[in-house]
């Protein structure tokens, strides 16, 4: 006899065997966790098949348990499939507890410093099983967890879901997408490399912008930590990715699904008549029960939602990691991330105040306002024809402004410095310049001249060899070597042009497309032609000088006047890049 | 229809989840499998991005003093791209068959038929060398010691080499002022130069990256410009009439051929005998201003001193240092300026220093 007041385990195993005892032992422990159901009743869930007993158990844990607790027992059928939501609240969700569980597991191997924080990143890359997997999940799953909830925030503006009662439920939606900016924002920085530094310097420069100046200053002072970012800088935004903005997005994510339980989903406008508000009254005939309908949805949804992703980071992202972070060296092309890029855009239209403080100000303050300015009580499409087009011509602008925010628009690169680039770029914002993907073996030592690709083939070696005796010449030849061996630190005592050998195209192919490049820019180099150098630097490593040597004229320098009268002969421009056989510089894909 | 599929019927939803479920571990089971080579290939890869970093580098900052293909510039600094730096020995194999025969030789048991084979075969190997030797004359004539192939057993270097190449681009070689016209500078930003660690580590990975192994030619062993020195050699050579460590006879001669104090001066300053570095300012030393004063004032009135003159007292100073030391330093002056001094040298210092007699501070 047991010394409890109730049965032990073991008076059960003496009473009904070991089996059942066994069995009903933990048919006990499932019922207490689920808060109220046992085997049984999972199993029927699951089955499809109504509930056996009654009270139904199926209600049971969403009024005793924790978990379920703010989730409503059953859903209107009109909400439940990928119509009206197209499930981006969820999914929403859904990212938030995906990045918290990949950004948890990135944490261990990362310290904000930036003595090591780039360090970090390459263990992580380099010695982390999974680790590379982990950064990519997580990178991923920030890029399109702004997107989505962009997304959600463009759905329920096009379904006027905001529409009384929902105001409120729209300005914490606000504040969510505010939040995931930042914390996708705030994650830039955090690898420590050249894209991290320049976008966050540009992006905290627009904070400079507020006025009054003496804020403007501060608010950049506070948020870099110092003039520069350096190691305050790191520290803060890291402080506020992990701790102060996942703070604010737990919480109001909190409010935000309080009030749409609250109020539940809106319907299709069109389900219900105009100016109703049937959402909390939902028939029987369309009710759909959380247990066992959407819950196993949900799961389902969890499932393929990693499943795409993980596919994504396997074959189709990698997160990038530029060079050490240098603020010395500041890249051509530098932008802000994509979700501000009309923000640098709109920059470009004029006023810092105004376009960089004022204007963003404006739309997000419109944003919050919005369901209080919208009061009309149709949530029809028809009946809202000024507000959706105000909304697509919004989208349209912003969408405009996205590319002019790219570097290609309106900024203003010289054009040999823009050509050397294409051949030399380091990899960044997936480019890298034409020479690095050229296979090692190709790159035959030699010197090589785009005059050969200006030839027919059977002249080739004649051009070639006529470039070597103008280059003789004219001087241009001593200039070019003693600008490559005193500027550049060349290793070459004289240069004999020659022809690409048969088993080298793709030197040959990058030398046409040099060739097509400074066509391209006829107007600002004129006459120009394109060298290239390779040379062994050590048993493993080639050294590739490229050159541009051009004739000037008063037009391409846009000089006038005396000026013009003396213009220098010609100009060379050169830039080095070094290439190691084990590289492996790969063209992005569709690059 | 879509929507029927999938969302409509349970068992779909649960078949579809569980799929999806399976896959993931499918696929994460498979990425783990091919983690290990996956790893190794980023490492690979990152080392030759680091070393393309570090040709760079080397290009824009070290190619001025050791050239711009690594051989070292004659006078300037040494070669890095050189098989001593990488302790190539290319007398190995023949001084390994040499020890070997001998070893043989000096045994017990071995029959005068296979010693006269070993004599044999010792002579040919000793013309071997000698070819060798002879091969190397020109670099022999450049400093180099083929007996001491190895740069960092010519320093005595404990560690590795990628730490000595690191430390070195760390802290530079201050001392290097003594036996080239331009010394190291130190290059990591710690020791307040340009560099950040990574890129020292680019330039570490690169200048490893001359290393040929067993691969290292003659060639390269000539064509190397210039061979490190060894620290301490080319510093103050100890002169044939050096001063030793006798202070009575010192200031006797002293007293006899008294100094020059502007001579004096330029040896006190002089960085090869050094001794402004530790009294200048007075931080590892007492300071040069006013030591005079001081000697007459305040040290001289020590009982310990009693009976001294001022001349007696410096001249002890330098040649002796530990005898006396003045209260709040340690005996940290090296006690070899006997031997590196001649007698007219301190008897400049000694000028020098009676003309520090400025008021105490």
């Amino acid at each position: 006899m047991s010394v409890l007041p109730f049965p032990s385990f073991l008076d059960d195993v003496k009473e009904k065997g070991v089996k059942r005892a066994i069995l009903e032992g933990v048919n006990e422990v499932t019922e207490r966790l689920t808060a109220g159901m046992n085997l049984q009743d999972i199993r029927e869930a699951l089955r499809g098949e109504p509930p056996s007993r009654k009270p139904n158990p199926r209600l049971t844990p969403h009024a005793d348990g924790f978990w379920l607790h703010m989730r409503p027992s059953y859903f209107n059928r009109e909400v439940t499939g990928l119509y009206p939501s197209f499930r981006l609240g969820w999914l929403s969700t859904y990212f938030v507890f995906f990045e918290t569980i990949t950004g948890i597991f990135l944490m261990i191997y990362y310290t904000p410093s930036p003595e090591v924080a780039y360090e970090n990143m390459l263990t992580i890359l380099s010695n982390v099983p999974m680790g590379q997997l982990m950064r990519d999940l997580h990178r991923l799953g920030a890029e399109a967890m702004v997107l989505i909830v962009t997304l959600h925030m463009v759905r329920t503006f096009m379904t006027a879901s905001y529409k009384k009662p929902r105001q409120f439920t729209w300005a914490t939606g606000v504040i969510l997408l505010a939040a995931t900016l930042f914390l996708s924002f705030s994650g830039y920085l955090l690898p420590w490399d050249q894209l991290a530094l320049w976008a966050v310097t540009i992006g905290a420069s627009m904070a400079e912008a507020v006025p009054p100046e003496i804020v403007g200053t501060n608010i950049n002072l506070l948020l870099r930590g110092g003039p520069e970012i350096g190691a305050n800088g790191l520290l803060r935004f890291y402080l506020l990715h992990v701790l102060a903005v996942p703070a604010i997005l737990f919480i109001f994510t909190g409010v935000h699904y309080y009030k749409v339980i609250i109020h539940a989903h809106s319907l299709p406008p069109k389900a219900e008549n105009i100016g109703e508000d049937t959402a909390k009254r939902v028939p029987l005939d369309k009710r759909v029960y959380f247990i066992p309908d959407v819950l196993t949805s949900e799961m389902m949804w969890i499932g393929v939602s990693t499943l795409v992703l993980i596919i994504l980071c396997t074959w189709f992202y990698h997160a990038p990691l530029e060079s050490h972070a240098d603020p010395q060296v500041t890249p051509i092309g530098t932008t802000a991330p994509w979700y501000f890029l009309w923000i640098q855009g709109a920059l470009k239209l004029g006023d810092k105040v105004f376009w960089g403080v004022i204007f963003p100000g404006i739309v997000t303050t419109l944003l919050v306002i919005m369901p209080y300015l919208e009061t009309g009580v149709s949530r029809r499409y028809a009946h809202r024809r000024l507000v959706l087009s105000i909304g697509f011509f919004l989208i349209s602008f912003v969408v405009v402004l996205s590319y002019m925010g790219l570097p290609e628009f309106g900024v203003k690169v010289a054009a040999e410095a823009e050509v050397l680039d294409a051949l030399n770029k380091t990899p960044a914002h997936n480019q890298m310049g034409r020479l690095l993907p050229v296979p090692y073996d190709q790159l035959v030592v030699g010197v090589y001249t785009t005059r050969e690709v200006d030839a027919d083939d059977e002249n080739a070696d004649e051009a070639v060899a006529a470039f070597n005796q103008e280059l003789g010449e004219n001087g241009v030849g001593e200039q070019l070597l003693s600008l490559l061996r005193d500027r550049d630190k060349l290793n070459v005592q004289s240069l004999a042009f020659n022809t690409v050998p048969a088993d080298a195209p793709e030197l040959r192919a990058v030398l046409e497309e040099f060739d097509d490049l400074l066509e391209q820019y006829q107007r600002d180099l004129p006459n120009a032609t394109g060298v290239i150098i390779v040379t062994q630097n050590q048993d493993n490593l080639k050294r590739v000088d490229s050159a541009i040597i051009w004739t000037p004229t008063a037009e391409s320098l846009g000089v006038e006047g005396d000026s013009a009268e003396n213009l220098p002969p010609y100009q060379i421009q050169a830039e080095h890049i070094f290439i190691h056989e084990n590289s492996q510089y790969f063209a992005a894909p569709g690059a | 229809m879509f929507q029927r599929l999938l969302f409509e019927r349970i068992e779909h939803r649960v078949v579809v989840g569980t799929i999806a479920f399976l896959g993931i571990m499918i696929l994460l089971g498979w990425l783990a499998i091919n983690e290990g080579a996956r790893m190794r290939a980023f490492e690979e890869r990152f080392l030759a991005r680091s070393t393309e970093g570090g040709a760079r580098l080397l290009a824009s900052n070290c190619s001025e003093c050791h050239g711009m293909d690594g051989r070292g510039l004659s006078g300037i600094a040494p070669a890095l791209n050189s098989p001593h730096f990488f302790g190539f020995d290319f007398l190995a194999p023949v001084n390994a068959e040499i020890a070997q025969l001998n070893a043989e030789r000096e045994a017990e048991g071995t029959t005068s038929a296979r010693i006269a084979e070993i004599d044999a075969r010792l002579v040919e190997l000793d013309t071997q060398r000698n070819q060798l030797l002879a091969q190397m004359q020109t670099a022999i004539d450049r400093g180099y010691n083929p007996e001491q192939p190895s740069r960092l057993e010519q320093l005595g270097w404990g560690a590795s080499r990628t730490a000595f190449v690191f430390t070195t681009l760390v802290h530079g070689r201050p001392t290097s002022v003594s036996y080239w016209p331009r010394p190291m500078p130190a290059w990591a930003q710690a020791g307040g130069g340009p560099l950040r660690t990574d890129q020292l580590n680019d330039l570490v990975n690169y200048i490893l990256n001359f290393d040929k192994g067993s691969n290292w030619t003659l060639d390269d062993l000539l064509a190397v410009n210039q061979f490190p020195k060894i620290p301490g050699e080319g510093g103050v050579a100890a002169p044939e009439n050096a001063a030793g460590t006798d202070v009575q006879a010192i200031v006797a001669a002293i007293t006899e051929a008294p100094g020059d104090p502007v001579e004096g001066q330029a040896i006190y300053n002089d960085t090869a005998v050094g001794c402004a570095g530790c009294h200048a300012g007075g931080i590892v030393g007492p300071p040069t201003e006013g030591t005079y004063t001081r000697v007459v004032e305040i040290r001289l009135q020590d009982p310990a001193l009693q009976g001294y003159t001022p001349e007696q007292y410096l001249v002890e100073s330098i040649v002796d240092p530990h005898v006396y030391l003045v209260p709040s330093y340690g005996p940290v002056m090296p006690d070899y300026f006997g031997e590196r001094l001649a007698v007219e040298d301190i008897a400049d210092l000694v000028a020098f220093l009676e003309s520090q007699d400025q008021p105490i501070q």
